[in-house]
């Protein structure tokens, strides 16, 4: 690690002010980020520690309009048990937060955090090596390299996966994010804080820099809406999905009135499946229905040499996903 | 002391449940001097007992100081700059601007100008400073430069690999064997497959490394190591080759955290460390990062296998033909064993090549060679069985010539349930299936007496009740303390309570490496003969004290005396003054009589449940049965057999290296990546001990750190043939791997 100025803000206007700097970052827990910095892949000059800001950021609350509101800086053990989320509305974001990464892990790690974690590729994520995305070679080593953990759909000159849990659910359920840069304070889809070509000289998020995210909203479901979150991987300990895919339905009068169907880890972002989606729609919970939303799901893959098994794999989840969400 | 006398001793073992005895007499002669034999008649106090690991506490606490966890005032930290190249030269080497950096002590070239570079992570130069920040700083500067040379980092393609089918099976012909060819001919059912299995590393949870301390010319070194008077004399030489005046060389290793077979040279980082502190003039601290550890400190090779057999009506192996073909690295050897017990009438033959390429070559790893052989085997085996309509149990009763293995197949499948669970139909159509599948294991080692100095062991006994006992050869995590004293506590009739057991500096008794199975059976019968010699000393104070002939005083049950004249053992320790009972045991050769068993022997059971939607395979239980002589530590013995299962279960369903073919780097050089099993994977284990008198000197122990390690993932992947109807002839089986073989059988 390189040294570094630490900021410690007593407020959010005082880091927000540190972050506008140049060559500053951002911490939440850290996981993230630190990991980055001991392999010198990223050599700031400044860090501004979020984590003191525990009464601007921290935190799950039902507001009174029954809107759920999510402190950036709440770490994912919060969320995962606080009691909001025992909804069935909500269970794909709870199963989401249950499923990342270790014990350990979730207890220390924010929610903001692991929306904006840097891709998991292992070359990017490498010193060793030099690649577009890393902003450090000419192209992406994954396409044409070892790439079983790759994207299938969706990747453009960089095949890097987005490996965040907690965003398909967010994204299906409508989630909005509050920033704050500097004195202005915006709030937006969440579908805007993911780039829409995501290329290899394209951040994983759309924030600019030092903006900050200071909570996430999910806005209050309509009755009947029950979510789930389902992922594939290769080992049930501590591991990155190799799929991933939550589902929202709204069942009125045993007929799929809504639903969203957002796929986790095969694309650089996470990658919302509107087509997919409206196959559902007025039509009652089916084994056959969902096998063809699945397929639906992931029309148009582009699998590489090492990870066409994610097809199959990816088009299980979805299935079991709305099985969980209609069971 | 007595002349050499002839012993009568009983040998072998009681009938495992609902099976018969196996007990026979036998005469052997004792070297004079040593302790009498303990055989299957002996009643023990401890042995055989379940008691805590005697260094459970200091381990959990934090207070058992690791390599990694010695410090000293002043001492430098330092790290080796490892080539970026797969293949070439090195070219140039300007180490000037990183000597010249804020912090650093030393720093020295590990590699010549002009000499080769074999793989990336070679070390070419090592540097010491007062943080690894101002060393990582240093090494920046560095200036290398190298003559690239094409590389290959995959044996499948090396030169001589043999040429593989779209399907990955080995189409090379075999070369001309008539008898056996005729032998197949004649066989009623015949089988031929190519199996295959991955890089597996260590991954030892404390990296090698070592602290280095100068003192004039002699040298202090705390290393990572599992062969502590090896690499001792590893290093003496090595640093005299690089123009040291070397004196006297003390080598510690008392906690070492792990080792695996990784651990027996002090390697390229103990020299480095050695000469960094002697250069520096402090002491200096070498550990390995995590992405070091798993690419240049050896490595489980992969290999390729390919099995023709035939059997008869009957059922029985009349022709087996094998030939393995094993990744080497740069060097090294990528062997592959095959169990041999099943084709003993069979025409047979085996064959062995290996590929070498441009990677870290392999070490020796938990049974070297085993666990991939026996994987490929007894998958193939199965195959064969099921072809020829025999039920794999049956067929393994009906080829396997080894008698207490047969014992270990009928118990072991009572106790898992095998007919039930092998009859136990999948419904049609169902998401999850089940499958089960049994595989052998075999090891051989009943240990020696050490070449040159005989292994030793220093027993002492203190006033104040409380007794040493000391090797020097190390404990890697496996127990050793705790047997020596369990030994101790048996021989010398006190609690284990009362015994201090100390292993790894030598400035104490030399000992093994940790081996081959071998250090258990190697220095057991040095413990007891300490403990022994110990003994006789106080029992002979005591004889003096209360005024019987030495013959009549027994020292047994916590005390010692003769008929009422009985002292409590903390009483009779009193009588020894300020200088305890030191006495110095060694290990005498093995018996020049047969042992009852040779070998070791194991059979593991595996259930497991396979999701076709996902492909992701479950290991729901395993059962275990393995012998290991007379099983002194039980519950280290049991850690060991389920920790190799647990290994098992990691090598079967996740491990494996992954290597970028580009640049020839390993590209899941770390935790995260290099997947190893955690605990929601895990079957629900079970084990049972099968303790063996075997009568080949005073304790009788044999080794179980390697057996128990062959058997696990052949017996999954077996299981895995069981649910699914089609094997996965490739480890790790993941998830892509069960989907294609699925894919394959629906046509
Ligand atoms: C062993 C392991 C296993 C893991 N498994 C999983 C898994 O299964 N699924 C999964 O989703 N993740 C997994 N992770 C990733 C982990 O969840 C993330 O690293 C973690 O959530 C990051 O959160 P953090 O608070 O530490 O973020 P940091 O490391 O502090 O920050 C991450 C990034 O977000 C930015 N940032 C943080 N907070 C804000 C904010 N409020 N506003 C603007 N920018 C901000 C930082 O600048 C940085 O770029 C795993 C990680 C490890 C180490």
């Amino acid at each position: 690690m390189k040294p570094f100025t630490y900021v410690v803000p007593k407020s959010l206007a005082e880091a927000s002010e540190a972050g506008k700097q140049p060559n500053t970052v951002l911490k939440g827990a850290g996981v993230d980020l630190i990991d980055r910095m001991k392999e010198r892949l990223q050599t700031p000059e400044r860090i501004v520690n979020l984590l003191p800001l525990k009464d601007e950021l921290a935190g799950v609350a039902v507001e009174a309009s029954g809107e759920l509101k999510i402190g950036a800086t709440t770490t994912i053990a919060q969320l995962e048990q606080h009691e909001a989320l025992a909804n069935p509305a909500l269970a794909g974001l709870q199963a989401a937060a249950a499923l990342t990464a270790s014990p350990q892990i979730r207890n220390r790690a924010t929610v903001a955090g692991n929306i904006l974690q840097f891709t998991r590729c292992w070359y990017v994520r490498s010193e060793a090596f030099h690649c577009l995305h890393g902003g450090r070679g000419p192209t992406c080593l994954a396409m044409t390299g070892e790439n079983r953990y790759h994207a299938v759909l969706g990747w453009m000159d960089c095949v890097r996966v987005h490996p965040s849990n907690l965003a398909p659910p967010l994204l299906a359920l409508d989630a909005e994010y509050s920033t704050r840069l500097g004195d202005k304070v915006r709030r937006r889809k969440f579908t805007d804080l993911f780039p829409a070509e995501p290329r290899a000289q394209t951040a994983e998020h759309t924030l600019e820099a030092g903006e900050i995210v200071t909570a996430i909203h999910v806005p209050k479901p309509a009755a009947g809406t029950r979510t789930a979150y389902c992922e594939s991987r290769e080992k049930l300990t501590f591991d990155w999905a190799t799929t991933a895919c939550a589902v929202k339905v709204v069942l009125a009068g045993g007929k799929i009135a809504a639903a969203s169907v957002v796929l986790g880890a095969v694309a650089p972002v996470p990658l919302p499946r509107p087509k997919a989606a409206a196959l559902l729609l007025g039509e009652a919970p089916s084994a056959t229905l969902f096998q063809k939303v699945a397929e639906a799901a992931y029309a148009g893959a582009s699998p590489l040499a090492h990870n066409d098994y994610k097809l199959v794999v990816g088009k299980a989840i979805v299935r079991e996903a709305l099985e969980q969400a209609t069971r | 002391m007595s002349t050499p006398r002839d012993v009568e001793i009983t040998v072998g073992y009681p009938a495992l449940p609902g099976l018969e005895d196996r007990l026979e007499k036998r005469t052997v002669k004792p070297a004079e001097g040593d302790a009498a034999p303990w055989d299957a008649t002996t009643k023990f106090t401890t042995i055989g007992t379940d008691v805590d690991r005697v260094d459970g506490l200091q381990k959990a606490s934090g207070r058992a100081k690791y390599t990694y966890d010695i410090t000293f005032p002043g001492m430098l930290q330092a790290m080796i700059l490892r080539a970026p190249i797969a293949k070439g030269k090195l070219k140039g080497l300007e180490l000037d601007e990183a000597s010249r950096m804020p912090g650093i002590g030393a720093v020295v070239a590990l590699k010549d100008l002009g000499a080769k570079v074999r793989f990336v992570g070679d070390a070419i130069a090592a540097v010491a400073g007062t943080t690894l920040n101002h060393v990582r700083d240093a090494i920046e500067k560095i200036r290398a430069e190298y003559d690239l040379e094409e590389h290959n980092v995959d044996y499948v393609v090396a030169t001589d690999a043999p040429l593989l089918s779209a399907t990955g099976q080995i189409e090379e012909p075999w070369a001309e064997a008539a008898e056996l060819e005729a032998a197949l001919k004649e066989a009623k059912v015949t089988h031929e497959a190519t199996y295959r299995t991955e890089v597996q590393t260590h991954s030892s949870l404390e990296t090698h490394g070592g602290v280095a301390r100068w003192n004039g010319n002699d040298l202090e070194i705390w290393l990572s190591t599992q062969a502590t008077f090896g690499c001792r004399g590893e290093l003496a030489q090595a640093c005299k080759a690089k123009g040291i005046d070397v004196g006297t060389v003390t080598l510690h290793a008392e906690f070492v955290g792990g080792g695996f077979g990784s651990k027996f040279s002090a390697g390229i980082e103990g020299l480095a460390v050695c000469l960094l502190a002697h250069a520096a003039k402090v002491p200096v601290k070498l550990m390995l990062d995590r992405f070091e550890e798993h690419t240049t400190t050896g490595n489980r090779p992969g290999c390729l296998m390919q099995a023709r057999a035939g059997v008869d009506a009957d059922g029985r192996i009349v022709a087996w033909d094998w030939r393995s073909f094993g990744h080497a690295g740069f060097t090294g050897s990528g062997g592959v064993s095959v169990p041999n017990y099943y084709t003993a009438d069979a025409k047979k033959r085996t064959a062995h090549k290996d590929l070498n390429i441009d990677a870290d070559p392999p070490r020796p790893m938990r049974a070297p060679g085993h666990p991939q052989g026996w994987f490929g085997a007894e998958l193939f085996l199965d195959e064969l069985a099921t072809k020829a309509g025999i039920d794999p149990l049956q067929f393994r009763l009906k080829n396997d010539r080894e008698a207490i293995r047969l014992d270990q197949w009928r118990f072991g499948a009572a106790k898992f349930g095998w007919d039930a669970a092998r009859a136990r139909k999948n419904e049609a159509g169902a998401r999850f299936l089940t499958g089960s599948g049994l595989a052998s294991a075999r090891w051989g080692n009943l240990g020696g007496a050490g070449r040159g100095t005989p292994h030793g062991i220093t027993c002492r006994i203190h006033q104040d009740g409380t007794v040493e006992t000391r090797s020097g050869a190390q404990d890697i995590g496996v127990g050793t303390k705790t047997m020596m004293a369990i030994v101790t506590a048996e021989e010398l009739g006190i609690p284990v309570a009362r015994i201090t057991a100390m292993t790894g500096h030598t400035t104490d008794p030399s000992g093994p490496a940790s081996g081959g199975s071998t250090l258990t059976p190697s220095i057991a019968s040095a413990v007891r003969h300490a403990a022994f010699l110990a003994k006789q000393t106080l029992v002979e104070i005591v004889a003096k004290h209360i005024g019987v002939p030495l013959s009549e005083v027994h020292c047994a049950g916590g005390k010692v005396g003769s008929g009422t004249a009985q002292l409590r053992w903390a009483d009779a320790c009193k009588l020894i003054g300020p200088n305890p009972i030191d006495e110095r045991g060694k290990r005498h050769p093995n018996y020049a009589e047969k042992p009852f068993h040779a070998s070791q022997c194991g059979a593991q059971f595996a259930e497991v449940k396979v999701d076709t939607w996902t492909g992701l395979v479950e290991v729901t239980r395993m059962f275990g049965i393995q012998d290991c002589g007379l099983v002194l530590a039980k519950k280290q013995a049991e850690s060991q057999v389920l920790g190799a299962m647990i290994q098992g279960v990691s090598y079967a369903l996740h491990e494996q290296r992954i290597m970028d073919k580009r640049s020839g780097r390993m590209l899941n050089g770390d935790f995260l990546r290099y997947k190893i099993t955690g605990v929601r994977d895990l079957p629900r284990l079970e084990c049972h001990m099968h303790s063996i008198a075997n009568g080949h000197d005073s304790v009788g122990a044999a080794g179980l750190g390697e057996p128990p390690s062959v058997a696990t993932a052949a017996a999954i992947g077996n299981a895995v043939f069981h649910a699914i109807g089609v094997p996965v002839r490739h480890l790790p089986i993941t998830p892509d791997k069960v989907l294609a073989a699925l894919a394959s059988k629906k046509g």
